[in-house]
């Protein structure tokens, strides 16, 4: 009834292969997509700046680490080690006069190269081993960061972002700062949605399930193992240079310890292992569920006079957050994604119960 | 049941508009002056937070009873951001929106990623015993306010204390141990320029944060034999410290601590068996002092204290007090100035920065703040644990001043040069 499927027949390849083959799903992409471009312009200064602009930058963050994780099935536990490099690397090329533009392809180059010499640990161990060499990566990049001065910036370890200018548009104020980073999510977002459909996205999907047998078809394992680790580091340095530019506009270190990692690796498997929609989804759950239920928890004891101290008042949303990623996780062990797909498969043939997927 | 696609439709684009108004409680009242602390309850300030951040609401509470200032009340937004710097983002913009004209972190890594908004959007923020030592220099700094000694400073002191005691530290030995960490790390180029005027030897000793285990560090510290010990850290790291120093018998009367040293931490080590260490006090603690008498008659006499009884008076309780009582006299020097407001960040701004011989009643050393000075003269006293409590081995004191303003005004420069 909503989507209107009926009839729809594909008569051509090009029509069959198509990211969203029913009309439906391609008008709520471009209202989607409609209202993300006008934010700016309807949505409260607050809500653009405190949730907009990091949603979409984490959402980035965590379509690069799914496209290893979700993807090839390599876990990495320093991917805001990653970050962090891209961040610092662009920092100091913006800082030494280097067009931002550049800079941000330069971070990424700079995490791309580091990163693979960490992915290749994934040559050799798999699973938490792979967890292990990845994480050790988060702490040698964290102690490089502070015991080189001239990396974090002196004692106080704090590096102003100059102001800086993206294709002709000045980075600066709400609006440029939030389309630099549309831009940049929307990019990355069209390369996921569209990396499965290739060589490469078939070829990690088949080192994914088994590298043995990924090798026995043909596929180059040694290869497309270190390209997945490549791939993601770019991404992650890409987006590192956008948060410090868009979002921090001063870097200091202890905005990408391990806290950052297991912040994205909880976005993506929270949101769903290897979907592009579940990233968003993901990011906006683990980085906004706190801020809200602290809200809520501060409402009632603030509005409502439900009388409780402020030890309490302070925890309550922890318990909370975590109580509702064990509820989701149990709920629907593949992440929030497959929980809109079976909402949406229910709504395919409502009024309906059941119809072939 | 029929829902037509066309009232589906008109139905969540109403709901899609309808979430856009905001909700604002009755916050935009008159005669309210709303100051915003999300602060780190749950992450690595903990129990800090708690205690300063219920000596500030008592104190505000105390100046609200009483009638407010010039007829205008606070309201304290209180709130958690737990050191996550998304949520302190958005919570210093809900702040922004929301028209308040101060936010206190009490972080370092929030103060600092706060610092250009803060200068852009002319807030103030206080940065009390957080955020960057060279917030000091105000002329850089405009927005940005320590209001108390920073971490050179108080290294500054503690140096100076030793040569008070000791008459001359040429060829003594003095042992910094401190957490790895940019925090931990601050105070080593003034140590070392003091090292090289005074001729001290200084014997650096980091331990890997968070700094719950340091057993390979302290047995290297006694083997070192030195004259004086000072341990940098926060939070977990300084109970551990402590413990460790007991239990390799070094001496706790040579043994001194910046200004992260509580009541609490005492409980945790064993109040009898750390007698005699020391600490940086930028206010007298206890409850003797005037404004702390004052608070447990009509604020906590009355029921209306903020949080436990028995935690009123207590070092980072007062320290609360402290930085709220700074923030009101900076809020009556701005009705002076313009009485007739408006109430904004630029408004407090003039007020804060001529704040001039405040003293709290007895309870903070007096302090000055100019438009230069964000320090408000770096002063403070060494407080020594006698087993109950601390006691005051010096009275209000300032020393090396022109090592640390020459370290305040080095990354200053380098700040003003690169941050815009």
């Amino acid at each position: 009834m909503f989507y209107r499927r009926a009839g729809i027949r594909h008569t051509r390849y090009q029509d069959e292969r198509q990211i969203w083959p029913l009309p439906f799903d391609r008008g709520l992409v471009i209202a989607v997509f409609l209202l993300a471009l006008a934010a700016p312009f309807f949505l409260d200064r607050l809500y653009l700046v405190g949730y907009m602009l990091p949603w979409i930058i984490w959402s980035t963050a965590a379509l690069g680490l799914n496209f290893l994780m979700g993807g090839a099935g390599q876990i990495h536990l320093g991917y805001g080690a990653v970050i962090a490099i891209g961040a610092y690397g662009s920092v100091h090329m913006v800082r030494s006069g280097i067009p931002f533009e550049i800079a941000m392809i330069g971070g990424g180059l700079l995490s791309a190269s580091v990163g693979i010499v960490f992915g290749a640990a994934a040559l050799r161990v798999k699973g938490l081993y792979l967890a292990m060499a990845t994480l050790a990566m988060q702490y040698i990049v964290d102690f490089v960061i502070v015991h080189f001065p001239t990396i974090s910036g002196g004692t106080q370890a704090t590096i102003q972002v100059p102001r800086v200018s993206f294709l002709g548009l000045a980075v600066v104020g709400d609006a440029p700062t939030y389309y630099v980073a549309l831009f940049v999510c929307i990019v990355v977002t069209l390369f996921m949605l569209n990396v499965k459909r290739t060589s490469l996205g078939r070829a990690l999907a088949a080192v994914r399930e088994k590298d043995y047998a990924a090798a026995i078809i043909g596929v180059n394992t040694f290869r497309y193992k270190l390209l997945a680790f490549w791939v993601s580091s770019f991404i992650g340095g890409v987006v590192g240079s956008v948060l410090a530019v868009c979002y921090y506009r001063a870097i200091s270190p202890d905005q990408f310890h391990l806290e950052l990692s297991i912040q994205l690796v909880a976005m993506v498997i929270v949101g769903g292992l290897g979907s592009v929609l579940g990233s968003f989804f993901g990011a906006a759950l683990i980085l906004f569920a706190p801020i809200l239920l602290n809200q809520a928890i501060g409402f009632m004891a603030g509005g409502m006079g439900v009388a409780i101290s402020t030890d309490l008042r302070s925890h309550v949303p922890l318990m909370l957050y975590g109580a509702m990623i064990i509820g989701f996780l149990l709920w629907e062990p593949l992440g929030l994604a497959k929980i809109y797909s079976n909402i949406r498969n229910y709504f395919l043939v409502w009024p309906f119960r059941h119809a072939r997927q | 049941m029929t829902i037509k696609r066309r009232t589906f439709l008109a139905g969540s684009a109403a709901a899609a508009i309808a979430s856009q108004f905001p909700i604002r409680l009755a916050s935009a009242q008159d005669n309210v002056i709303r100051f915003s602390m999300p602060q780190d309850f749950t992450r690595v300030y903990t129990f800090v937070t708690a205690e300063y951040s219920q000596g500030q609401r008592d104190y505000l509470t105390l100046i609200n009873e009483r009638g407010g200032i010039n007829g205008h009340r606070f309201v304290a937004d209180v709130s958690d951001h737990g050191n996550d710097l998304p949520r302190a983002i958005e919570a210093y913009e809900r702040a922004k929106s929301e028209g308040a004209v101060l936010v206190d972190p009490l972080s370092t890594p929030v103060a600092r990623a706060l610092v250009p908004r803060a200068l852009e959007d002319k807030i103030n923020m206080i940065t009390a015993f957080s955020g960057r030592s060279d917030a000091a220099d105000g002329s850089v700094f405009p927005y940005v306010l320590p209001l108390s000694p920073n971490y050179w400073t108080q290294a500054g002191l503690l140096i100076d204390y030793f040569r008070q005691v000791d008459g001359d530290l040429s060829g003594k030995k003095i042992c910094f141990v401190h957490i790895d960490t940019p925090f931990g790390k601050e105070p080593l180029p003034i140590l070392e320029k003091l090292a090289e005027s005074q001729g001290f030897e200084l014997l650096a000793f980091p331990y890997t944060p968070p700094g719950n285990d340091q057993s390979a560090i302290w047995p290297q510290v006694r083997r070192a034999r030195p004259d004086w010990i000072m341990f940098w850290g926060a939070g977990v790291g300084q109970t551990v410290a402590l413990t460790e120093a007991i239990r390799n018998g070094l001496p706790m009367d040579r043994l001194s601590s910046s200004v992260w040293l509580s009541e609490s931490d005492m409980e945790v080590v064993g109040a009898a068996q750390a007698a005699g260490v020391m600490k940086v006090e930028p206010c007298v603690s206890g409850r003797e002092p005037r404004l702390i008498q004052d608070i447990l008659a009509e604020v906590v006499g009355a029921g209306k204290g903020a949080g436990p009884e028995d935690k009123v008076g207590t070092s980072y309780y007062n320290y609360g007090v402290m930085l709220a009582s700074l923030m009101v006299e900076g809020v009556r020097v701005a009705f002076e100035k313009a009485p007739d407001g408006p109430v904004t960040g630029e408004w407090l701004n003039a007020g804060l920065r001529a704040i001039t011989g405040f003293d709290a009643e007895g309870l903070i050393p007096p302090t000055t703040i100019t438009p230069e000075d964000h320090q408000g003269g770096g002063q403070a006293r060494i407080g020594r644990w006698d087993g109950e409590k601390f006691v005051a081995e010096t009275d209000w004191f300032s020393a090396n001043q022109d090592v640390v303003w020459e370290e305040i005004r080095k990354y200053s420069a380098e700040f003003k040069e690169t941050g815009q």
